[in-house]
């Protein structure tokens, strides 16, 4: 029996029970259509999360005071004993070959006033180059001027929120407000960085990381953060730092994380939660396929006298085999095509709804579901498959 | 035809078919028992974090330094310097409220703490001898930091269980002086093993009076106060008081969080109740297919028993009776599979306990009852359409077919 004539029977044999076939192929789409729904999601999210990540670009090293502590884990911008890092520590590294920017970090929490409206915000004391370090633009004005940090001004760059809750509609450039008593004039105004993973990135200002160590009466930095040329390595970087802040320190008391172990870190979280989402969704893909094994349980129970009768003309017990296994790997094909469908459908109808999750179905997991129903299809005939090529053939044509 | 008879019949023709009968019931016992395992995982996880926090004792009032206009408590705000300190003052201000029973200065930092030799980093706690009661710790061994004035501490530690066994192995601790940063410590005392809470590992803490602690990280405010109020009832006026109080002594501005116990015990119920619900709608995706299932088998079975149902209707059993009795067999079928399904998802809810028993995963009776519910609800949902259809059988034809 050539293979054409195999598919032909197993095509009519799902034909002529219509409703039949589809119920039991409707279970394999449900069950595809939430694996691909959910993985969908998933991938969404993973791209989200990367994307918020990514928008303080990702050649981006910090370097926090502190060694990792032996639990794992880096620094956590508590207060510690060591030695503090200083703007000093910063200026020095600004030398490494490749590096173009460094930012000296120092933040904390202080209320801002202005035109008698108060906010209290976070303070961030950065340098020049933070602007490129954190992939920040300026709207209006300028940022920080390049200064000795021992006679920097008093200036500051507002976060839109914060401008628009301190001045309104009004201009700020060249206003002069007061953080924590002191006082700041304002030489521009950020683009909107909107919200990262639930925190307002606009309602912030950003003072000279000497002021803000003033404010906060702090002797060490928060954190230096530097940026290094795009597509430069980032392992030689690394080194350079560790080497130049070594010696400076005499010893190795500071953490440095890239953003590229950062995201691949999350990545690789990102990528389990998918994968158990994935596999929840697949307990529905199990029920299906105990349905598929049912309904071809039945099948061969119903059609004993057809085998009886191609066994007793000479057919091989394989052909018979194949026959049952093929039906059985059809109808799960065919659910898996129809999930795959409904699935890819109902993740766009989602991407319209949520426009700022972007859903998106990995062509691997889609190629995976059709697969995977096909594999579950020949799985789940195997057993009815055998039952029906071990009839006797007098048996078989007798029942009945 | 009576009750007893329709069940007595469903049931003979569930059993008539053995294979088929258990295959059905597996595909609902899948479903049930993914729901209730999913669900005994997820609210094992809100039992988790709701007892950690009931351990913590649950007429604690939080302030934290730094306040943000945005509202809520963000992660920026968890470690914050701000311009007027937090100060042992401010606690001790605290301390004199009306409806306020005990108070707990706490700064933290890390720093290296060696022993003969024996060097590691460590999470240093600064507090005071009313931590021990605020925090609901107990003892191993010795007693916990003396009672005294708070700008003064005397240069003694109390060290938790696990950095014990790290810095002195089997030597005894209590008596032995320890470095931590520059500064010279005797051990009075250690903390029993806890386990870890939420975050802080209390097992490797070291804890030293606040003000040795202030002056070894070089700074004058404090990371926390903690506020045990006298009783639950007047939680809501301690909180409203420390921040009256923190905000006069800050010359009118309010720059302190303050947060209740059961305000973060809310927001993690809830998000954890989010979690489980949707898990288990997820779940529930397959009692759905199962359902389709029962469908599809009954309308085999009606099909093969067009005979048997042509006899039963020329006998003079009416629509109403055929009905029923396809009603019934998808009914028990449902069953079946719901209660096989419950039965292995407690076990498998037991092997998740069994293996980690600080998760009390246990299903949380909505969720069964729904389980349950869906099983048999779809089961009888997908039964009706075969059952109409065998009740609409002409029973001339049907009788007639072979």
């Amino acid at each position: 029996m050539i293979v054409r004539d195999s598919v032909f029977l197993a095509l009519r044999a799902i034909t002529a029970h219509r409703l039949r076939s589809f119920l039991t192929l409707s279970g394999i789409a449900v069950g595809i259509a939430a694996v691909i729904l959910l993985t969908s999601i998933g991938e969404g999210i993973h791209r989200y999360v990367l994307a918020e990540f990514s928008q303080f670009g990702t050649n981006v090293i910090g370097i926090a005071p502190g060694k990792v502590k032996v639990g794992g884990g880096p620094p956590s911008g508590l207060p510690t004993s060591v030695r503090p890092l200083t703007i000093e520590d910063a200026m020095a590294l600004a030398r490494v070959p490749r590096v173009n920017g460094v930012a000296p970090t120092a933040w904390g929490n202080a209320e801002v006033a202005a035109g008698g409206r108060t906010r209290r915000t976070t303070i961030y004391g950065v340098g020049a180059d933070a602007t490129r370090v954190f992939n920040m633009s300026v709207r209006i004005g300028q940022f920080l001027p390049p200064e000795e940090p021992s006679q920097a001004r008093a200036l500051v760059v507002l976060g839109p929120t914060l401008k628009r809750e301190l001045f309104g509609t009004e201009n700020a450039l060249g206003a002069k407000v007061r953080i924590a008593g002191l006082q700041f004039r304002v030489i521009g105004v950020l683009e909107s960085k909107g919200q990262f993973i639930g925190i307002d990135l606009d309602d912030t200002a950003f003072i000279p990381a000497a002021r803000a160590l003033e404010l906060f009466n702090r002797d060490g930095l928060s954190e230096i953060h530097l940026s290094y040329e795009e597509g430069a390595e980032v392992a030689p970087v690394v080194a350079a730092v560790t080497r130049i802040l070594a010696a400076r320190h005499g010893r190795e008391d500071f953490t440095i994380t890239t953003q590229e172990e950062m995201l691949r870190t999350l990545s690789n979280i990102l990528d389990i939660l998918t994968m158990a989402v994935g596999a929840l969704g697949s307990i529905s893909l199990l029920v299906g396929s105990v349905g598929i094994v049912t309904i071809m349980t039945i099948a061969v129970a119903e059609r004993t006298n057809e085998v009886g009768l191609m066994v007793a003309l000479g057919s091989e017990r394989s052909t018979i085999l194949g026959l049952f296994l093929g039906e059985a790997v059809v109808l799960a094909v065919l659910g898996g095509v129809t999930g795959l469908a409904a699935g890819l459908g109902l993740a766009q109808v989602l991407r319209m709804v949520v426009p700022a999750l972007p859903v998106q179905t990995p062509v691997l997991f889609a190629v995976l579901a059709v697969v995977a129903s096909g594999l579950i299809g020949l799985a789940a005939g195997v057993a009815p498959a055998l039952r029906a090529a071990r009839l006797d053939p007098v048996e078989a044509l007798r029942a009945e | 035809m009576r009750i007893r008879d329709v069940f007595a019949a469903a049931a003979g023709a569930a059993a008539g078919n053995p294979l088929r009968t258990v295959l059905l019931t597996l595909a609902m016992a899948i479903g049930v028992a993914a729901v209730v395992v999913l669900t005994a995982l997820g609210d094992g996880a809100r039992r988790y974090v709701i007892r950690e926090f009931t351990a913590l004792g649950s007429n604690l009032v939080i302030v934290l330094p730094g306040r943000t206009a945005t509202g809520g408590v963000n992660p920026g705000s968890a470690v914050t310097t701000t311009p007027r300190d937090l100060t042992i003052e401010d606690a001790r201000a605290v301390t004199r409220l009306q409806a306020v029973l005990r108070v707990a200065p706490v700064a933290v930092g890390t720093s290296e703490i060696s022993v003969g030799g024996r060097l590691r980093d460590t999470l240093v706690l600064g507090s005071t001898a009313e931590f021990l009661e605020v925090r609901r710790f107990t003892l191993a061994q010795g007693r916990f930091l003396p009672v005294e004035d708070w700008d003064r501490g005397s240069p003694v530690m109390v060290v938790g269980a696990k950095l014990r066994t790290d810095l002195f192995g089997a030597e005894p601790a209590l008596g032995q002086f320890v470095r931590i940063g520059d500064r010279r410590f005797r051990v009075v005392g250690v903390l029993a093993a806890s386990g870890s809470g939420l975050g802080m590992n209390t097992d490797e803490l070291a804890i030293v009076p606040v003000a040795l602690a202030q002056a070894m990280f070089n700074s004058n405010t404090l990371f926390r106060i903690l506020i045990e109020a006298r009783n639950r009832a007047l939680l809501d006026a301690a909180k409203s008081q420390a921040i009256e109080v923190l905000k006069q002594r800050h010359g009118g501005e309010e720059d302190v969080t303050v947060i209740t116990q059961d305000a973060v015990l809310a927001t993690f119920d809830r998000l954890l109740g989010t979690l489980t619900l949707g898990v288990a709608g997820i779940a529930a995706i397959s009692l759905a297919v199962a359902g389709i299932l029962v469908m599809n088998v009954m309308l085999v079975s009606v099909m093969q028993r067009r005979a048997e149902i042509g006899l039963m209707k020329a006998l003079g059993g009416s629509s109403g009776t055929i009905r029923r009795l396809f009603l019934v067999e998808a009914a028990l079928l449902s069953l079946a599979g719901a209660l096989g399904g419950y039965a292995i998802g407690h076990a498998g809810a037991w092997v998740i306990r069994f293996l980690y028993p600080t998760l009390p995963a246990y299903p949380p009776d909505w969720a069964v009852l729904a389980a349950l519910g869906t099983a048999l609800v779809t089961g009888v949902l997908f039964g009706v359409m075969p059952a109409r259809r065998a009740a609409a059988l002409d029973p001339v034809l049907a009788l007639a077919r072979r």
